[in-house]
C-alpha cells in the first residue's frame, strides 16, 4: 500500500488531537484530587471514581442506562428493519402513504411530542418505569427510512433465489436480507444506541425516582449536590463523565469492525 | 413427474409493452424443453412466470395438474437457476448449495454430504469454503447450478446455466444435466442462446420471438420443417440462405415466395452444373475445424455454403452454386412455410 504523505498524516493527527483535547483533559482531571485541582498542584487518586460509583449511585445509573439504551436499540432496530423490509419489497395498499408518514415523522421536533407522551404515560401509569423510558423511543423513522433505501439496493434476485429455495418471507428477511444489510443495520443500531444514551429531556420528564435515573440525569444532578458550597467538584464530575462516555466508546469499537462495505459483491452477474 | 401446461399466458410489465402474447405450451412430465429466441423476446419472463416470481396478466399456469397462478414461489417446489446467478454473498459455496435443504430441515450432516456430492459433480470441490466474491464468473455460475441441483425437485427452470463456461466444461456439464434429467425424472425448462445446446439437450424446442411462440416441436421437426422463415433462419449454423423461389423452383413458384436452402444443402462446382444454379465469387473463407464456411457474393446476394476442407477454395475464386429444389423449404410472402407445389 502506498504511504500517506507526511503532511497529510501531520494534519490528520493535529485535527484528531484538537477534537480529542477536551476528552483527554477531562479524563486527566478525573484522576486528580479536588484539593490538588483547586490549589493547582498534582495529586493522583482513584477516589473520584469510587465516590461516583458508590456514594453518588452511578453504578445504578449505569445499569439503568444500559438497560434502557439496550432495549431501545434492540427493539428499535428490529422494528425498523422489519418496516424497512416491508417498505422496500412489498407493494401494498396504502404503502406509499404509510411510508410518507414515516418520513414525515422525521420533520417533527421531538419536543412537540414531549407533553402528549408524558400525559399518555401518566394516564397508563408508566412514569418511573423502564417501559416508560423505552416505549416512546423505540420507533425510529430515520432508521426505517435509511434501511429501506439500503435494502432497495440489494438485488431482488437474492430474495427470489431464497423463495425458490423454499424460504418464507420471514426467512428471507432473517437469513438473506439481514446478513447482507448487516453493516447498515449495525450502523443504525449504533446511531440509535448513542442517541438514546445521550437522551436527556425525556428521561428527565418521565422519571422522578432517583433509582430510575439514567447516567445523563445523574450527571446533571451532580452539579447540584456538591460538597464544597458554591463550588463544583470538577474532578468528581469528570470521573462521572468518563463513566458515561466509556460504554459508548466501547460499543463503537466493538461494532466498528463489522461496518465493512461491499458485502453484495459476487451476488449477481 | 410433473406436467406443466401454459394456457393463454399474457404478461406486460408495469409501464411497459406486452412481453408475452398468449403463450400456449403443453409440457409433458419428464420432458426436457429448451426455449430459444433472440435477446429480449421474453424467455426469462416466461420462466419467472412459471416460477411464480411474476404474476401473469391472463392465462393459466398448471403445474402437476394443479392451477398454480396463485401459489407463492416457495410453495411451487421448483428449482431455478437464475441468469444472473443470484448467489447469497454472505454464505460460502457449501452454504449456498445447502441452503434449500436447510430450509427443508434436512439434517446438517446429510445436507453437507449432498452439497459436497453436487460440488464434486460441478468441479467445485476446492471452493466449498469460499464466498461468491472470491469466485470467477464460471465458478459462480456452477454454484448457481449446484444450488438448484442439490434439491431433488421435479421441475427445474434453467436460465442460460452454461453461458459463462469454457467449451470443455460446457460440454461436460451438458452431459451432467442430461444425466440429472434422466436420474431425477425431472421436467426441465431450459433457456439458451446456444444452438448446439438446444439441439442436443431438448426433447422439444420452443422458439420464441417478440413474445409470440413461433414453434414448439422436436429438434428434428424444427430443423427440417420449421413453421416459418424466422424459425428456419434462427436455428442452424451457419444460417439458412433465402432466395427468390423462382430461381430455385422454376417459374411454377409464386412470385413473392421465398426458398430457403441450408448451407450444407448447397453444392459447389467449378463449371455450371445441371439444374438451378447461381454463379458467384468467394469473398470470405472461415475455418470451423472440420470444414469451411464460404461466403459467396452472387447476383442473388451474399450466400453461405459449407464444404469439406480438402476443397481449398481461395478468396476471390469464381464458382457455381447448385440449388437443389429437393432440399429447399418454401415460404410465402408472410413468412409461413408452404408445401412444395407438386
Ligand atoms: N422488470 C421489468 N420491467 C419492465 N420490463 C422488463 C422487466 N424485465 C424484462 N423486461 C422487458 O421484457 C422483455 C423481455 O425480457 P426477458 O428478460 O424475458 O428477455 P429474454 O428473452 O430473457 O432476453 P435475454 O436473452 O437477453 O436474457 C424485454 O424487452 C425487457 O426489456
Ligand atoms: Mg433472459
Amino acid at each position: 500500500m502506498k504511504r500517506d504523505p507526511l503532511l497529510l498524516t501531520g494534519l490528520a493527527l493535529g485535527a484528531g488531537l484538537l477534537f480529542l483535547a477536551p476528552v483527554i483533559y477531562s479524563i486527566w482531571l478525573s484522576f486528580q484530587t479536588a484539593n490538588a485541582y483547586y490549589t493547582g498542584t498534582l495529586a493522583f487518586t482513584l477516589d473520584n471514581y469510587g465516590h461516583a460509583i458508590g456514594q453518588y449511585n452511578f453504578a445504578r445509573y449505569l445499569v439503568n442506562s444500559v438497560i434502557v439504551s439496550g432495549l431501545v436499540t434492540l427493539i428499535g432496530i428490529s422494528l425498523a428493519t422489519m418496516a424497512a423490509f416491508a417498505f422496500a419489497r412489498w407493494r401494498f395498499w396504502g404503502g406509499d402513504f404509510l411510508f410518507g408518514a414515516v418520513v414525515a415523522t422525521l420533520m417533527i421536533p421531538s419536543h412537540i411530542t414531549l407533553i402528549p407522551n408524558y400525559l399518555t404515560l401518566a394516564k397508563v401509569g408508566l412514569l418511573d418505569t423502564y417501559a416508560g423510558l423505552v416505549l416512546p423511543a423505540i420507533s425510529s423513522g430515520f432508521a426505517a427510512f435509511f434501511l429501506r433505501q439500503y435494502i432497495r439496493g440489494i438485488p431482488r434476485a437474492l430474495d427470489e433465489a431464497a423463495y425458490m429455495d423454499g424460504a418464507t418471507p420471514l426467512q428471507v428477511l432473517l437469513r438473506v436480507i439481514v446478513p447482507v444489510a448487516r453493516p447498515a443495520i449495525l450502523s443504525m443500531g449504533l446511531y440509535i444506541f448513542i442517541s438514546e444514551w445521550n437522551s436527556y429531556i425525556w428521561p428527565l420528564v418521565a422519571v422522578g425516582r432517583q433509582d430510575m435515573y439514567t447516567l445523563q440525569i445523574g450527571l446533571a444532578r451532580l452539579y447540584r449536590i456538591n460538597p464544597g458550597e458554591g463550588m463544583i467538584d470538577w474532578p468528581l464530575v469528570m470521573a462521572a463523565s468518563t463513566l458515561t462516555l466509556l460504554p459508548v466508546l466501547l460499543g463503537f469499537f466493538l461494532v466498528e469492525r463489522h461496518l465493512i462495505r461491499g458485502i453484495t459483491m459476487g451476488a449477481v452477474k | 413427474m410433473t406436467a406443466i401446461t401454459l394456457h393463454g399466458i399474457r404478461k406486460a410489465y408495469a409501464l411497459g409493452p406486452t412481453v408475452l402474447h398468449g403463450i400456449e405450451m403443453d409440457i409433458r412430465p419428464q420432458e426436457f424443453v429448451v426455449i430459444v429466441g433472440p435477446s429480449g423476446c421474453g424467455k426469462s419472463t416466461l420462466l419467472r412466470l412459471i416460477a411464480g416470481l411474476e404474476d401473469c396478466d391472463a392465462g393459466d399456469i398448471i403445474i402437476g395438474g394443479q392451477r398454480a397462478n396463485d401459489l407463492a414461489p416457495q410453495d411451487r417446489d421448483i428449482a431455478m437457476i437464475f441468469q444472473n446467478y443470484a448467489l447469497y454473498p454472505h454464505m460460502t459455496v457449501r452454504e449456498n448449495i445447502a441452503f434449500g435443504l436447510e430450509l427443508r430441515r434436512v439434517p446438517k450432516a446429510k445436507r453437507n454430504a449432498r452439497a459436497e456430492e453436487v460440488a464434486d459433480l460441478l468441479q467445485l470441490g476446492p471452493y466449498l469454503d469460499r464466498k461468491p466474491a472470491a469466485l470467477s464468473g464460471g465458478q459462480r455460475q456452477r454454484v448457481a447450478m449446484g444450488r438448484a441441483m442439490a434439491r431433488e425437485t421435479s421441475v427445474f427452470l434453467m436460465d442460460e446455466p452454461l453461458s459463462n463456461l469454457d467449451n470443455a466444461l460446457r460440454t461436460e456439464l451438458r452431459t451432467e444435466i442430461k444425466d440429472l434429467h434422466r436420474q431425477l425424472g425431472a421436467t426441465i425448462i431450459y433457456v439458451t442462446h446456444d444452438q448446439t445446446e438446444a439441439l442436443s439437450l431438448a426433447d422439444r424446442i420452443a422458439v420464441l420471438k417478440d413474445g409470440h411462440l413461433q414453434q414448439f416441436d422436436t429438434p428434428d421437426a424444427i430443423y427440417d420443417r420449421p413453421a416459418n422463415r424466422f424459425v428456419a433462419g434462427f436455428l442452424g449454423h451457419p444460417a439458412m440462405n433465402f432466395l427468390p423461389a423462382a430461381r430455385v423452383m422454376g417459374p411454377a413458384a409464386a412470385v413473392d415466395a421465398v426458398a430457403g436452402l441450408r448451407p450444407e444443402a448447397l453444392t459447389l462446382h467449378t463449371d455450371q452444373p445441371q439444374g438451378p444454379a447461381v454463379q458467384g465469387r468467394v469473398v470470405l473463407v472461415e475455418t470451423t475445424g472440420a470444414g469451411l464456411i464460404l461466403h459467396v457474393d452472387t447476383d442473388l446476394g451474399r450466400m453461405v455454403a459449407v464444404t469439406p476442407r480438402i476443397s481449398r477454395p481461395t478468396h476471390g475464386m469464381a464458382l457455381w452454386i447448385g440449388l437443389d429444389p429437393g432440399h429447399a423449404l418454401l415460404f410465402d410472402a408472410s413468412g409461413a412455410r408452404i408445401d412444395h407445389p407438386r
